[in-house]
């Protein structure tokens, strides 16, 4: 097919939609816009609170890789040795101990299970951003003993009723009010709340924070056990990278990568949502193909004596073909580009307003990669549907088409 | 400059056979205005499909210009019917999308040898001769039946065709335009030496033709001057 075939089956598409039934062509390019909002859309929505759990576990819970005592073990034992090794290591921005108990707090008459977490303060600046989230008081300091931080789910509000509560609080702890901590060891003190922290989410918001020098009187112990050690890794590395290598250097304790650990605790959900954004893409491409092959189809048989016409007159099939071709290319394009549209003002409201729940913020995540290759995919689905109908018109036989 | 021996169409509806063309033996000459003429069912339409390359014969020979038709591909036939062919069909069959000036020009678009230019001038050539160069921005929707058909001719001509076939082109105008149109084909034929052969059932068309082609049950019944 030579260049002048092209410039003719352009030109016969491009009258017909431009002169053609205007809100036939309005609703054609709509559908094809909302398809293509719905194919991003769903599945971006769903990426970003993927992204955002994934976040939330990384930055206030488990950082970039997770240090836990080897299988038999319920501590990481020779800490400051241990820690030495892996903070001199090429790639660790920082590692950072944690030693978690389990305790029960009581406040004006109400008791609530947790778990008291000890951390080292300055140190867990460098890992966590849990310092920047203070909405009341102030951050633990190094030496602090007697006193504690809280999430705003376990401080809890006075204005809401206990029933009513999404989780047990102890009904409004302000900052400076006095907690009794009963520890699982036997250990009860009562602490002070230096500061109330809040991240809008809730498996951070119910933890309790003490200081390390603190928890030491709590054990009895010279503090050189943790829980588990969490690592940052410097920008620049990967996260298993810095895995191998502290393999390497004889970290003999189990060593995770986020991803590792995220795979393990939320990978099926993942998943899911992975399934959920697939089946969505599904159904609209598939949406996509059956009003184009319709609409066409509809447009070509409606069409069929002009077609049959045309061909009487000397134009070849295949530019007939070319011209319904480059109508539902110019359709399927209008539309994609009018989605980018709906889905840059979805993203942009949604980025203003996210969807809020305890456990998660949802803003769609979109990349660049999955809008081009969504486009791509429903413009080759939404071309071959249109094609279709006007390849089987177009080789029907000339009498047979102007009989209409 | 057209020739045909022994041409037959047999259509099959269910179990019964109908013999639409049944032999049919004519000759038309370079400059001729022919009519084809008879009852309804006789045959005209199906003669003038086979001539045109419309339609594919079940028996016989077409020999256009010397070239033996019925040999040619359908790619072959399309080229043909581009480049030697002008068709005017009862019903204008115009592309409702495109103005008076692209509908006419549509068919020298795709000739290889034309340039933008030269088509574009051809067609405003036709269009000043058939008095519609005025209507060239006009949509079909914007014109009457006569002026309608009178594109549809315009678009038969404009890439000087050796034959124009017309397919009862009148069906659907009053006696004026019919006139009109009659006129047109006329002056055509005298003044560009074009071959036409017209399908009419409209004995008052006669005065127009040159000579007769006069069919019954597919069959040619006598040829009249």
């Amino acid at each position: 097919m030579g260049k002048k075939e092209l410039k003719v089956a352009f030109f016969l598409a491009w009258r017909s939609l431009v002169r053609g039934n205007r809100s036939s062509l309005f609703l054609n390019v709509l559908i094809i816009s909302m398809v293509f909002t719905n194919m991003i859309f769903f599945p971006a929505l769903m990426n970003g609170i993927g992204q955002d759990v994934t976040k939330t576990v990384v930055d206030y819970q488990i950082s970039n890789i997770l240090i836990e005592p080897k299988q038999g073990n319920a501590y990481i034992t020779d800490l400051g040795t241990t820690l030495d090794l892996i903070n001199g290591m090429p790639g660790v921005e920082r590692a950072t101990p944690q030693y978690t108990m389990g305790a029960t707090l009581k406040f004006r008459g109400r008791v609530l299970g947790s778990t008291v977490y000890a951390i080292q303060p300055r140190e867990e600046e460098y890992v966590s951003p849990l310092y920047m989230t203070m909405v009341g008081g102030s951050y633990l300091g190094e030496n602090d003993k007697g006193e504690m931080i809280i999430g705003a789910s376990v401080a809890g509000s006075p204005n809401v009723l206990e029933a009513d509560e999404y989780s047990p609080s102890l009904g409004g702890v302000r900052v400076g009010d006095s907690v009794t901590v009963e520890y699982a060891n036997g250990f009860t003190s009562d602490y002070r709340v230096k500061g109330i922290f809040s991240t809008g989410k809730f498996e951070v918001d119910d933890r309790v924070l003490t200081s390390w020098d603190d928890m030491q009187g709590v054990t009895g112990t010279a503090g050189d056990k943790a829980s588990y050690i969490t690592v940052k890794v410097k920008p620049g590395y990967s996260d298993q990278f810095v895995k191998d290598e502290l393999l390497q250097y004889g970290v003999m304790d189990k060593v995770q990568t986020s991803s590792e650990v995220l795979d393990k605790s939320l990978g099926r959900n993942l998943a899911s949502f992975s399934i959920i954004g697939f089946i969505s893409l599904l159904v609209s491409l598939v949406i996509a193909v059956v009003v184009l092959f319709i609409v066409i189809m509809i447009k070509t048989l409606n069409n069929r004596r002009q077609i049959g016409i045309l061909k009487a007159i000397g134009v070849d099939q295949t530019v007939i073909m070319n011209s319904y071709g480059f109508q539902v290319i110019i359709l399927s394009a209008t539309g994609i580009l009018l989605g980018f549209v709906f889905t840059g003002l979805l993203v942009l409201y949604m980025t203003i307003y996210p969807m809020v729940t305890p456990t998660f913020s949802a803003t769609p995540y979109v990349t660049f990669s999955d809008l081009a290759t969504n486009g791509l995919i429903l413009f080759i689905a939404s071309v071959i549907a249109g094609y279709l109908p006007a390849w089987k018109v177009a080789r029907e036989n000339i009498q047979d088409v102007m009989r209409g | 400059m057209i020739r045909t021996q022994g041409l037959r169409k047999v259509y099959r509806m269910g179990n019964v056979e109908v013999r639409a063309l049944d032999g049919v033996d004519i000759e038309i000459g370079k400059g001729e205005f022919v009519g084809i003429m008879g009852p309804s069912g006789s045959g005209k339409s199906t003669l003038l499909h086979m001539l045109g390359l419309l339609d594919t014969p079940t028996g016989g020979d077409i020999f256009i210009d010397g070239t033996d038709v019925s040999r040619l591909t359908d790619y072959e036939k399309t080229m043909f019917r581009l480049y030697k062919l002008g068709y005017v069909f009862q019903d204008y069959a115009l592309v409702p999308e495109l103005t008076v000036m692209e509908n006419v020009a549509l068919p020298a678009m795709l000739r290889a040898d034309r340039t933008e230019q030269q088509y574009k001038a051809a067609t405003v050539d036709i269009l000043s001769k058939i008095g519609l160069c005025d209507r060239r921005t006009h949509l079909q929707g914007e014109l009457s039946g006569g002026q309608q058909q009178r594109v549809a001719v315009a678009r038969a001509i404009v890439n000087k065709p050796d034959i124009l076939f017309a397919d009862e082109p009148c069906a659907n105008l009053d006696t004026e335009n019919s006139r009109m149109v009659l006129n047109l084909f006329k002056e055509i034929n005298r003044e560009m030496q074009q071959t036409i052969v017209m399908v009419s059932h409209e004995e008052w068309h006669k005065e127009y033709f040159d000579r007769i082609i006069r069919l019954r049950d597919g069959k040619i019944v006598n040829g009249e001057k």
